[in-house]
């Protein structure tokens, strides 16, 4: 029981029960209505019919000729709405408007290396690994995951368009890059 | 020097404002201004310069002088837009692109920057007019949409007048028409053309643009604009249409936004009554649903949950309706969704709307719930039985709930529980820990700067809450400062479905409730923190005058605290307040109006003063101002009302607070120097620190003292409650002692605030000989009395407060609290974790005890002299 409907400017007075999760990052209201003010079809919320929001999406569409794409900048689920599938519902809608709005190659995303749960959810969506982002999230150091906590993997679904499928590599997982090629 | 040249020394003043270095600037510009003494970029340059480091003054000059040449040069207007919204000068800065704009009627650039100007200053009526000139210039279709757009917004906004509402939709409806391509080009568009027509209420119209196969094609890909869709159908009462619609999406597409199952409930059975269509009708209407959402929960099983919950509502409004057949149909639904999904953590909530049930369900109900196994060995389990627990509270009638071992006081409630354990280090501890940042300050602030200014030890120089305060109020500078570009960006991008929503949130946020108590709550500390002075007074008279007439916007978050108190009680929030008494609007304006009064009491500006001295566009007016009353009636508006959320120590704060005022009001009004005199004066202090005389302000040339024509006031007695405060606090401080060290803070703040305000509304009388000139000389003895008793009451409070650090602070104490435990929860809990925080709590009550004492004294030692 969730309601699929656009991020709105207001919600950010609504998401603290999702973004109090040390997860996922509250970023100053610039970040938000950015994405508002030029994807606002790539933004979502999913929220119970009492009107308190469960999780959302914020997306883009970028880059040149054969890379042109949707991109899944953040997607978050309140610790209190997870195991419903709400990730899914709204990848789904994100892919189909860049897909149909967009007319992008794929979706792709990052996620750290080391969190296998997203990555498998992903794959299971149909994504797979299209290469290894070196230090994506920063140096942090020898920490518990070593090089997997800081090291991401861009992750791409192709959409019908990319014919070629290009977006789909074998080896992705060992083809690395460093960070400065993807920012 | 060549223009080159000239460049080449500018790039620098640049690189100095970017990179902060305000000084290095200043120095660039006036080594250029040497040369080129009339060089506007310079200027203008350097007016940025002096704002950046707080010389309004100055920079004022500048900024005039700039201005009057009525600027064109791209480079000049940029830097003089920011250095017009660092003064708050919307309105000037519309002006000057403007007249930039009439000069060069070609440049588009200039166009929009004007347009932009408008849009900021929310002047829509004359944004409506750019945009149609700039439509006809320039031939872009963006623009016409600039100019519906910018119709509708000014009829949106609260000062248009309703008459002019359908007037100004009408106009957007005609232009959109005229658009050369159809509004369906883009998804924008289309959403803007709908939402003009359903405030029309066109419906053929609509429904002509929605039933087109590039209409559908759109809301099919766009949730906004299916949005607006689905209201346009339901204002026009097509429960039919879109229930059809609805199941075909659910049953075909596996649609499952909840909106699609709505839209099926809604076609079969209102959640209202009445039930217009005949009963055999409903039922089989009832059972055709009942049959649509059986086989999904089929289908779906554990994969969603929309079917069974659809269930549950489709038999929660058969119930409404008399049209139930099965009197346990809810308690089975609600058994069948446990079974499925009772592992799910939001169960609870989900199930929440749906327990309504008689005595015999609810028997079956608490029967299935009490049979889930209590041991578990994976979280799934787990899961279940504290839903189970969740559900089985929250059917608790009024008589088990007293009867139920209250366990709120639990670490998940460590907030609240440090507030009422009055340990406010250990709060605001806790607090940080939640990393509240940006937009989350506004809406989490209250949960530790709600009343925070009985905490504060801002008296003995500890400058945490005071900090606290000014830190959660930056997201409101960055309002100002970043929203508007994105509602530009947004037109830039033609993303009209977002503007009227950002602007919404800027709103929202610039008249935030939050935003306002905090800054009332920062005054209290701050005059406990510093001397009472007149510039104090003058700097936060102004301020607060500015937010007194604004329409509040409570944006705080009560939701964030889960709560899973039973059915019959209050809600955690409820339960959990600070003296039992909520702040918020009515709390804000019964303090907002003491302080601005007393503040304009002590004040030598009054509103002529004001009106010439201030800078920057003026506060908005709001719809308080229509019913015509001056700012002076409005701040005397009281109303029994008034004191519904004020704890019975804050209504006799403010019932002193009156009568004093009212006192005081024909002593100050005789003895406050004329406006020409104290306009003279800031006159002076301003050629005296930027070498420019005020603008606008005529020195009169008669010097010295002003002969009064009328009779001082008859000096009267100080009124009863007035001279008996002091001593009704007194009386109330053993009860005080009795109760919970916040309450003794609460009665011991308020005393103090009761002085310093005291003191600030007697300032003036201060000086010897403003006393002698206006012949008030028979106020002197009655203020001494006043002092002397406020003096008295507060050196023994001092005491107690110190008395009642030590006690609390105290090994007994420590281990009293210990002992007090619950019983239930000690054998869990190891018992260095409850040593360890009970000497928290302890420590933290004996500091802000000690230091609220402390203070007091310090206070007492400053203004006893």
């Amino acid at each position: 029981m969730s309601v699929l409907r656009p991020f709105k400017a207001t919600d950010m007075f609504k998401f603290n029960n999702i973004n109090l999760d040390i997860w996922t990052e509250t970023y100053g209201i610039g970040f938000y209505l950015s994405y508002l003010a030029r994807w606002p079809d790539l933004c979502c919320v999913q929220a119970a019919p009492s009107g308190r929001l469960m999780g959302y999406v914020l997306g883009k569409a970028e880059g040149a000729g054969p890379e042109w794409h949707g991109h899944v900048t953040a997607i978050t689920v309140a610790p209190e709405y997870r195991r419903l599938s709400l990730a899914h519902k709204m990848m789904t809608l994100l892919e189909m408007v860049s897909e149909r709005i967009y007319q992008g190659f794929f979706v792709d995303l990052y996620v750290r290396c080391a969190n296998i749960v997203a990555i498998e959810m992903y794959e299971k969506m149909g994504y797979s690994v299209y290469r290894r982002v070196r230090e994506y999230y920063g140096t942090l150091g020898v920490g518990k995951g070593g090089k997997d906590e800081e090291d991401a993997f861009d992750m791409r679904k192709p959409l019908p368009r990319d014919t070629a499928r290009r977006s789909v590599r074998a080896n992705g997982r060992d083809i690395v890059v460093p960070a400065t090629d993807v920012s | 020097m060549s223009a080159a040249a000239l460049d080449r020394q500018i790039k620098p003043i640049y690189d100095a404002l970017d990179t902060g270095s305000n000084k290095s600037a200043i120095v660039a510009c006036n080594k250029l201004l040497k040369k080129h003494p009339k060089n506007e970029l310079v200027k203008s340059l350097k007016a940025l310069a002096l704002i950046r480091s707080q010389k309004v003054e100055e920079s004022l000059v500048l900024c005039d002088e700039v201005l009057e040449t009525k600027p064109t040069d791209d480079a000049v207007l940029t830097a003089m837009m920011h250095v017009l919204r660092g003064l708050g000068r919307h309105n000037d800065l519309v002006t000057m692109f403007e007249d930039a704009f009439k000069k060069q009627p070609t440049n588009e650039e200039l166009g929009q920057q004007t347009f932009f100007a408008n849009v900021r200053a929310n002047h829509w009526k004359s944004a409506h007019q750019i945009a149609t000139r700039m439509y006809k210039q320039f031939q872009e279709e963006r623009y016409l949409y600039w100019s519906v757009i910018s119709a509708v917004l000014q009829a949106k906004d609260a000062n248009t007048p309703p008459t002019m509402r359908p007037i100004l939709y009408k106009l957007a409806h005609r232009l959109i028409a005229s658009s050369p391509t159809p509004s369906y080009v883009n998804a924008e568009r289309f959403h803007l053309h709908l939402s003009i027509l359903r405030e029309l209420e066109l419906w053929e119209e609509a429904d002509k643009l929605i039933e087109s196969d590039v209409g559908k094609s759109i809301c099919s890909t766009s949730l906004a604009c299916d949005e607006i869709r689905r209201a346009i159908m339901i204002q026009q009462g097509r429960y039919q249409q879109e229930a059809k619609r609805a199941e075909q999406l659910i049953t075909e597409k596996k649609d499952r936004n909840w909106l699609e199952f709505l839209a099926v409930l809604d076609g079969t059975l209102p959640d209202t009554t009445p039930l217009i269509i005949g009963e055999a009708d409903a039922r089989e209407k009832v059972n055709h649903a009942q049959e649509i959402f059986s086989k999904i929960a089929e289908e779906d099983s554990t994969k969603d949950r929309s079917g069974l919950l659809a269930l549950l509502d489709l038999e929660k409004r058969a119930r409404l309706h008399g049209l139930s057949q099965e009197p346990t149909r809810m308690v089975s639904l609600l058994k069948q969704y446990f079974e499925k999904f009772g592992d799910k953590a939001c169960c609870f909530e989900d199930l929440k709307p749906f327990v309504i049930l008689d005595a015999e369900s609810l028997s079956i109900l608490r029967t299935f719930l009490e049979a889930i196994p209590t041991a578990f060995t994976t979280i799934s389990e787990l899961r279940r039985l504290i839903n189970s627990f969740k559900l089985i509270r929250y059917t608790l009638s009024e008589s088990e709930i007293t009867a139920e071992k209250e366990l709120i006081r639990v670490a998940a409630y460590a907030r609240y529980t440090d507030y009422l354990a009055s340990a406010p280090a250990l709060a605001l501890e806790h607090y940080r820990a939640m990393h509240i940042k940006q937009v989350q300050n506004d809406t989490l602030s209250h949960l530790i700067l709600s009343r925070a200014s009985t905490f504060s030890l801002g008296s003995i120089g500890d400058l945490t809450l005071l900090t606290e305060c000014l830190e959660s109020t930056q997201i409101y500078l960055s309002n100002t400062q970043e929203t508007g570009d994105f509602i530009a960006r947004a037109f830039q991008s033609e993303k009209y479905s977002q503007i009227p929503e950002f602007i919404v949130f800027e709103e929202r946020l610039d008249n935030s409730l939050q935003r306002d108590t905090v800054k009332l709550e920062h005054i209290r500390m701050r005059i406990a923190h510093e001397p009472v002075t007149n510039d104090l007074i003058d700097m936060e008279l102004i301020e607060l005058k500015f937010i007194f007439d604004r329409e509040h916007s409570d944006n705080r978050d009560f939701d964030i605290l889960p709560n899973y108190q039973p059915k019959a009680s209050k809600d955690l929030n409820e339960q959990t307040l600070l003296f039992g008494k909520p702040e918020g609007s009515k709390w804000l304006s019964c303090f907002l109006k003491v302080y601005i009064r007393g503040f304009q009491q002590a004040s030598d500006i009054d509103d002529t003063v004001e009106e010439k001295l201030l800078i920057g566009d003026r506060p908005k007016k709001t719809a308080k101002y229509e019913n015509g009353l001056t700012l002076k009636e409005r701040l005397m508006q009281r109303g029994p009302e008034d004191f519904a959320d004020l704890t019975e120590d804050e209504a006799k704060f403010i019932e002193y607070m009156n009568a004093l005022i009212d006192w005081l009001e024909p002593y100050h009004n005789y003895a406050r120097p004329p406006p020409d005199v104290v306009l003279a004066e800031a006159a002076k202090q301003t050629e005296l620190k930027t070498g420019h005389p005020l603008k606008g302000v005529e020195v009169p040339t008669t010097n010295g003292h002003h002969k009064k024509d009328e009779e001082p006031p008859t000096i009267m007695d100080a009124p009863e409650v007035v001279v008996k405060y002091f001593d009704g606090v007194k009386e109330r401080l053993p009860e005080a002692m009795k109760s919970s060290p916040s309450e003794l803070l609460h009665v011991a703040t308020l005393a103090q605030e009761a002085f310093l305000l005291l003191v600030a509304v007697t300032l003036r009388f201060k000086s010897p000989s403003v006393v002698k000139i206006n012949k008030l000389s028979g106020l002197v003895p009655i203020f001494k009395t006043l002092r002397t008793n406020a003096l008295s009451v507060l050196q023994s409070i001092s005491a107690e407060l110190v008395l009642r650090g030590k006690a609390d602070g105290s090994s007994d104490t420590r281990n009293a609290l210990i002992s007090n435990c619950s019983p239930i929860l000690t054998p869990q809990i190891d018992h260095d974790f409850l040593f360890i925080n009970a000497k928290k709590i302890g420590d933290s009550r004996r500091k802000v005890l000690d230091g609220i004492g402390n203070g007091i004294t310090r206070i007492r030692a400053a203004y006893s002299a």
